[in-house]
């Protein structure tokens, strides 16, 4: 029983760092932006596509399409950028999350059309038997993942806090009327942080479809879910949060998973989630929400 | 230096600013006052860019700038300070002054790199040359939103000044001030002038407006009906009447 929890608390930490970096990409758009983009996950899904295209049309190796794929989510980043968000800067914020919405829809039709069938294979990036430390099977890719979070989310952390920029960006989250006042340009500045958001989805969906070895134009719906879900597990739009958040979806996931099934394991997510949502008390919770920003 | 000409700017049908010729000299401290209402901000705002003219023309050195969207018109080296302070209450004193080396004329500089991470020697002497005229240095790491009313003026004026303008616009600098700091402020402002810079000073204060604007200009309804020194201004049969109902 010890054991098993240990186990699973470890595959679940695993899982969830993925989880971290899609919330985190979430969170840099929400907290900059104050905007929801439901295209996230396929935008990634489409990055994702195109490295299985180049996988099997030239044979290329896990590091070229691990690249494309990352390239891909990013370009594919810029074009919902382009038209869900940047013409609606000023208008209400659902008019930029339904057109989000409809390139959803496209960008999986844009998948089907490129590749028809169901699912195809992705390279794996470790091929290896997975290892033991004290008693803990651990998978050589998942704790590639973990090790690419933990450095994404420090990478980030540093950009927001530590540099000129990153206090451009947080003054924008708070203010963009003043920010622009003092010769910020905001609009280039959400254009960078959702470029950004995409390059960290794309680099969290890459880990993990290299960790499956397979890719479906489903992929896109269930990114957009995670991150979506733990980015409100975490009390949107602080980065500690996100990283909290998909930490603890992960781990939640994993022991639902175990004990009670993969049925019950997304009841016991939903209903996390539900909890959080009717006591307002997501882990952010603690920090009043004007303060909740990046 | 600057230019308005013609400018004018309706909300619907209220006219704000009509018909508005102005123009400010190198150097020059021009005081623009006028009763509330009159069109004293709205021709703040339309000299930043915050909304754009209904007609008229602005040049700033000669070259227009009408149609610049309001961070480009940093980069031609305007900055202001707002009537209800606009600091960034969660950011540090000299987090506040940072953020605003991210105006354009920071960016060429040589060592971008440590600039952008905070660690140039010139960025680090250039906010502590701001924070000493600020009278703040010892309030460096304290959260804006933690100072003192009249300390987070002088920090908002000193963010001002961290975009490198040549133009400033003080918007009610002394708006809630009492006299002993309104004193401090009337010498700061003789100093901005020593060092070089041009000012609008927009203001209720008539003593402080009077005592240190090379001319001021009246407006009223949106136009102007007023311009010359302050006692020209003064005795002027129009100005009386805006401000006391009759002659």
């Amino acid at each position: 029983m010890a054991h098993d929890l240990a186990q699973n608390t470890v595959d679940g930490l695993m899982t969830g760092s993925a989880y971290a970096m899609l919330a985190l990409g979430f969170t840099l758009i929400f907290g900059v932006m104050r905007r929801l983009n439901l295209s996230y996950g396929p935008s990634i899904m489409i990055g994702a596509y195109l490295g299985t295209l180049v996988h099997l049309q030239f044979g290329m190796g896990a590091a070229v399409v691990a690249l494309v794929t990352v390239l891909g989510a990013v370009a594919a980043g810029f074009y919902v950028e382009r038209l869900c968000f940047a013409p609606m800067r000023g208008q209400a914020a659902t008019a930029s999350m339904v057109a989000s919405f409809a390139i959803w829809m496209q960008l999986e039709e844009l998948a089907t059309l490129l590749l028809p069938r169901h699912s195809y294979p992705f390279p794996a990036l470790i091929a290896r038997p997975p290892f033991e430390i004290a008693g803990i099977l651990i998978r050589a890719d998942r704790l590639l993942t973990l090790g690419a979070a933990i450095a994404a989310m420090l990478a980030l952390w540093l950009l927001v806090h530590r540099s000129r920029f990153g206090l451009a960006l947080r003054a924008t989250a708070r203010d963009r009327a003043t920010a622009r006042h003092l010769g910020i340009d905001v609009d280039r500045i959400g254009l960078i942080a959702f470029l950004g958001a995409s390059a960290l989805g794309g680099l969290a969906g890459m880990l993990v479809i290299a960790a499956d070895q397979q890719i479906t134009p489903m992929f896109g719906m269930w990114a957009t879910f995670k991150g979506l879900v733990a980015m409100m597990l975490g009390g949107l739009g602080s980065i500690p949060g996100a990283v909290i958040g998909g930490l603890l979806l992960g781990v939640v996931e994993a022991h639902g998973q175990w004990f009670f099934g993969p049925q019950l394991r997304d009841l016991l997510v939903y209903a996390l989630l539900f909890l959080c949502l009717v006591l307002r008390a997501g882990i952010g919770a603690g920090v009043p929400s004007a303060e909740r920003r990046i | 230096m600057l230019a308005l000409d013609g400018i004018a700017k309706h909300f619907g049908g209220i006219r704000a600013v009509d018909d508005l010729a102005l123009t400010v000299a190198k150097g020059e401290i021009l005081g623009l006052i006028g009763p509330n209402g009159s069109g004293k901000s709205t021709t703040v705002n339309l000299i930043c860019g915050l909304y754009p003219v209904t007609a008229g023309r602005i040049t700033l050195d000669g070259r227009d700038i009408t149609d610049l969207p309001t961070h480009r018109r940093l980069s031609e080296g305007i900055a202001r300070t707002f009537q209800n302070i606009r600091l960034f209450g969660g950011l540090t004193v000299w987090q506040n002054l940072w953020v605003a080396q991210n105006a354009p004329a920071h960016r060429k500089e040589r060592g971008y790199l440590a600039r952008w991470l905070g660690g140039s020697k010139q960025a680090r002497e250039e906010t502590g040359r701001l924070l000493d005229f600020a009278g703040l240095a010892h309030r460096k790491d304290e959260l804006a939103a933690n100072l003192a009313f009249g300390e987070q003026r002088r920090l908002e004026l000193a963010r001002a000044l961290a975009t490198r303008p040549s133009l400033l616009l003080l918007d009610e600098p002394a708006a809630g001030m009492n006299a002993e700091e309104i004193a401090a402020l009337d010498e700061r402002i003789r100093e901005l002038k020593r060092q070089g810079y041009t000012i609008v000073l927009i203001e209720h204060h008539m003593e402080l407006v009077m005592a240190v604007s090379d001319r001021v200009c009246v407006l009223n309804f949106g136009r102007k009906i007023a311009e010359g020194t302050a006692a020209e201004v003064q005795a002027d049969p129009a100005v009386r009447q805006a401000y006391l109902g009759t002659a």
